[in-house]
């Protein structure tokens, strides 16, 4: 007897056709008649919609329409002669964004690296490279051009600063981001007598920096709003629970234009005449509680798919009340639920879209005002650009939500979800 | 008294301490709280309507609304009343709605399987879908339907399809059996709901006998020609012998301009909304549908394959009705989602229920239309999500 140290064979590489790019093609696309059939036909018309649509994005499409328009897509009528007469209001949104940056580069040293770093380097990069946009002087000057630039040295500044100082932890970075935000809702309505500061009302707020405006404000109220609302109709009080299933429902079961509209008619009445609640701190109020309602059921889901045993371990460890919610329950309730509420975030995003039934001039409105104005007047000069306009739209507004559930999809699986 | 005191002291824990004091306290001071604010709001607004001379109050619905509205399914005349219109509008918003969940729930499961596909390509088309639609907002995808896609040539200009579909800008014009006045109407109403109760009966005969015999007895084409012969029957016997027969309307140009009349017309605005709710929520629905799908355990699909089915029978017997358990409660959102989001129809010159509101507005009060409106919604929401529930109840796990 003896053991069989050699193989019999020398092992045989699989066959040619199992491996590389044939055996890749063999599985995926042609393993069965019918898939083969599917995998020609379906690529036919994939190969006819590129065609077409590369063919008209290279040779048909003419994109100078979104020169044209150029910062009034970015920030509306803001820096026109009626918002802002005899001077030059641009570079308050630009401060605003260095704000953003300084903050960029205070996450990136706090988190070190990962996608954090790579999301805060590429930010400020993206923005300051706008200072390359092949305008003439006249229309886009050295002052704007240095101040997006600027977004570079603003970040450094930022890492500098958390790096070197005290403020390096998450918490101080949420705090100054929530003044940052304050300093810079600050900076772009005025203050009343300050040189260099004037007002400007916030009718002339408009594009995409009014989507973002309200889109911070919104998923940043709404969250802690949403939670209350979840942990109070869990509770077992009743009358609190039956303030918050109402709010809840109410919220849920209309749309968000009826609200808005409503906005507009009937909370004006509710304040003495006079009262300062311009319409856009109305838009906002009511975007808030509607993104917040639909949060609430998100995390009322979290905490009810939650094992009680959680909470019941904790009781016993003697923790009070209010520290088994905050530091046991909710915890897990909100990471289990982080893409509904991530994916509710997204859906506040686009919602902003929605302020043209009060007549703000966000970027898609002021876009279809200036599209369809021209239609018509059947002056038709920019009839043909109508189609470059929506589609650059689109592809802003997919690169921030598309952006936002990616983020999320790395959060989800750096904390682990679906794997307790 | 003494008695609670001392229950309430209990082992000596004082009363500011005591949890339920506590909570008791909290809630009564909530609850007046929001009643005081609710109370504040409404007092306001009263107050507003007197000072002000707000115009207020319903009488406005009987008078005649005199505003013409674009598409309507249900008859209308310039000199109904705002009750009518009103009435008018919201069916508007319940045939979209309905026609949309449908075709979106269609199109939405058929992505979410394409998903899975074993086919790399057409899962990642499928991959490219979704991740566009549900990613730009609607209002964009309707403007981009409605100015970009259909934007159809003058009514002189307009394509004419074997003389029997006209396309246009005042939209796609197709012959339509309409019922032959409200008599007939209700007799043509009453045939379809009796072919579908005759159709879902012989549905539930051939499972049952599939389930007890194991023959196999295709109960949903057997459902379907029972539904559609039922009716055709009927149809057949109320025409000749009764004398109700249906009149199909040929659309048909008319008059020095060539107006269409005649036939059923889905004008631009509709079409671009219905395309619009479409796309973007069966984006949602595929993802609804993979997730549903992927949350069947791979045994149950390795143990029907290992019995012999195949592949479709797989995914139709043993994967779908348990996936449908995980699908449901999300689908029904979604179904509320589309009837909230046809509101947008205003921005594109449908005439929803919103739409049609904001325009009375503006000759009517806007407060008890705004409460009218608000009331509306909330019924048809929770109506949906009643019917929803009930359904979830029938399939789950007993």
């Amino acid at each position: 007897m003896s053991t069989v140290t050699e193989p019999v064979t020398t092992q045989l590489p699989p066959p040619r056709s199992e491996t590389g790019l044939a055996g890749w093609l063999r599985a995926n696309l042609f393993s069965t008649w019918y898939n083969s059939a599917l995998t020609v036909v379906v690529g036919i018309v994939v190969g006819w919609a590129l065609w077409y649509g590369l063919s008209w994005l290279f040779v048909d499409a003419d994109f100078t329409v979104i020169g044209t328009l150029g910062g009034l897509l970015m920030i509306g009528q803001y820096n026109t002669e009626q918002a802002c007469p005899g001077q030059n209001c641009f570079w308050r949104p630009q401060f605003a964004l260095m704000l953003m940056s300084l903050l960029l580069g205070m996450s990136w040293s706090v988190a070190g690296g990962g996608l954090t770093k790579r999301i805060a380097i590429i930010v400020p990069v993206v923005v300051a490279l706008f200072a390359l946009l092949p305008y003439s002087l006249e229309r886009m000057g050295w002052d704007v051009r240095l101040l997006l630039v600027a977004n570079l040295p603003s970040l450094l500044v930022g890492y500098a600063l958390a790096r070197y100082t005290a403020v390096g932890t998450w918490r101080w970075v949420a705090v100054l981001s929530v003044l940052a935000f304050l300093l810079a809702l600050v900076l772009l309505r005025g203050i009343p007598g300050v040189p260099g500061l004037q007002p400007v009302s916030t009718l002339h707020w408009g594009g995409l920096m009014l989507n973002l405006l309200l889109a911070v404000a919104g998923i940043v109220v709404s969250f802690p709003i949403g939670i209350a609302l979840a942990l109070g109709r869990r509770s077992q009080l009743v009358v609190l629970k039956t303030l918050c299933v109402v709010f809840i429902e109410v919220f849920r079961g209309v749309p968000l234009i009826t609200l808005l509209f409503m906005s507009q008619v009937l909370v004006p009445l509710a304040f003495p005449e006079n009262f300062p609640l311009n319409s856009l701190l109305r838009a906002a109020i009511l975007i808030t509680l509607f993104s917040a309602a639909y949060t609430a059921e998100n995390i009322r889901g979290g905490l009810q798919a939650l094992h009680p045993g959680q909470a019941e371990a904790a009781r016993a460890l003697g923790l009070p009340g209010w520290h088994t919610t905050l530091l046991i329950s909710l915890p897990q309730a909100i990471r289990n639920v982080i893409p509904a509420i991530v994916g509710q975030f997204i859906a506040l995003f686009k919602d902003t879209s929605l302020v043209y039934i009060i007549g703000m001039l966000d970027i898609v409105e002021l876009s279809r005002k200036f599209a369809t104005t021209y239609v018509e007047n059947g002056m038709l000069p920019y009839l043909d650009d109508v189609h470059e306009v929506f589609i650059f739209l689109a592809l802003v507004f997919w690169i921030f939500c598309y952006g936002m559930s990616y983020v999320s999809g790395r959060i989800e699986r750096h904390l682990g979800v679906g794997e307790r | 008294m003494a008695a609670i005191l001392q229950n309430l002291t209990y082992q000596g824990i004082p009363i500011w301490r005591h949890a339920q004091i506590i909570q008791w306290t909290a809630q009564v001071l909530s609850g007046f709280l929001v009643v005081f604010l609710v109370a504040w709001f409404f007092f306001n607004i009263a107050n507003a309507i007197d000072e002000r001379e707000i115009p207020y109050g319903f009488s406005f619905l009987e008078r005649a609304y005199q505003t013409p509205i674009g598409q309507h399914f249900l008859p209308y005349e310039t000199s109904d009343t705002f009750l009518y219109a009103f009435v008018v509008a919201a069916v508007n918003t319940i045939v979209v709605s309905i026609v949309g969940v449908i075709l979106a729930t269609l199109l939405g499961i058929f992505i979410g399987v394409c998903r899975l596909s074993g086919n790399w390509l057409v899962a990642k088309v499928a991959l490219v879908y979704v991740e566009f639609f549900r990613n730009v907002p609607l209002l964009i995808q309707l403007y981009f339907w409605f100015y970009i896609v259909l934007v159809l040539p003058p009514v002189r200009e307009g394509y004419a399809i074997a003389n029997r579909v006209y396309i246009n800008n005042a939209g796609v014009s197709i012959p339509f059996p309409f019922p032959d006045g409200a008599a007939a109407a209700v007799c043509w109403i009453a045939l379809a709901v009796a072919g579908m109760i005759a159709g879902i009966a012989v549905h539930r005969g051939l499972t049952q006998r599939e389930v007890t015999t194991g023959q196999p007895s295709y109960p949903l084409i057997g459902g379907f020609a029972t539904a559609i012969v039922a009716g055709g029957v009927a149809w057949l016997v109320i025409s000749f012998v009764a004398g109700a027969p249906l009149v199909v309307s040929q659309p048909a140009p008319q008059g020095a301009f060539g107006r269409i009349a005649g036939g059923f017309t889905v004008s631009g605005g509709l079409m671009a909304l219905l395309i619009g709710l479409i796309m973007y929520t069966s984006s949602f629905i595929a993802e609804i549908v993979r997730a549903g799908i992927q949350s069947v355990g791979r045994g149950q699909i390795e143990a029907a394959r290992a019995l012999g089915l195949s592949p479709m029978s797989t995914l139709r017997q043993v994967t779908f009705p348990q996936a449908l358990r995980v699908i449901i409660p999300p689908l029904i959102s979604q179904f509320l989602n589309i009837t909230k989001n046809s509101s947008l129809a205003g921005a594109i010159g449908f005439s929803d229920l919103m739409n049609v509101a904001k325009t009375m507005t503006q000759t009517a009060p806007a407060i008890n239309i705004i409460i009218l409106v608000m009331v509306a919604y909330l019924a048809m929401s929770l109506t949906y999500s009643l019917i929803g529930n009930l359904y979830n109840r029938h399939i789950r796990i007993a």
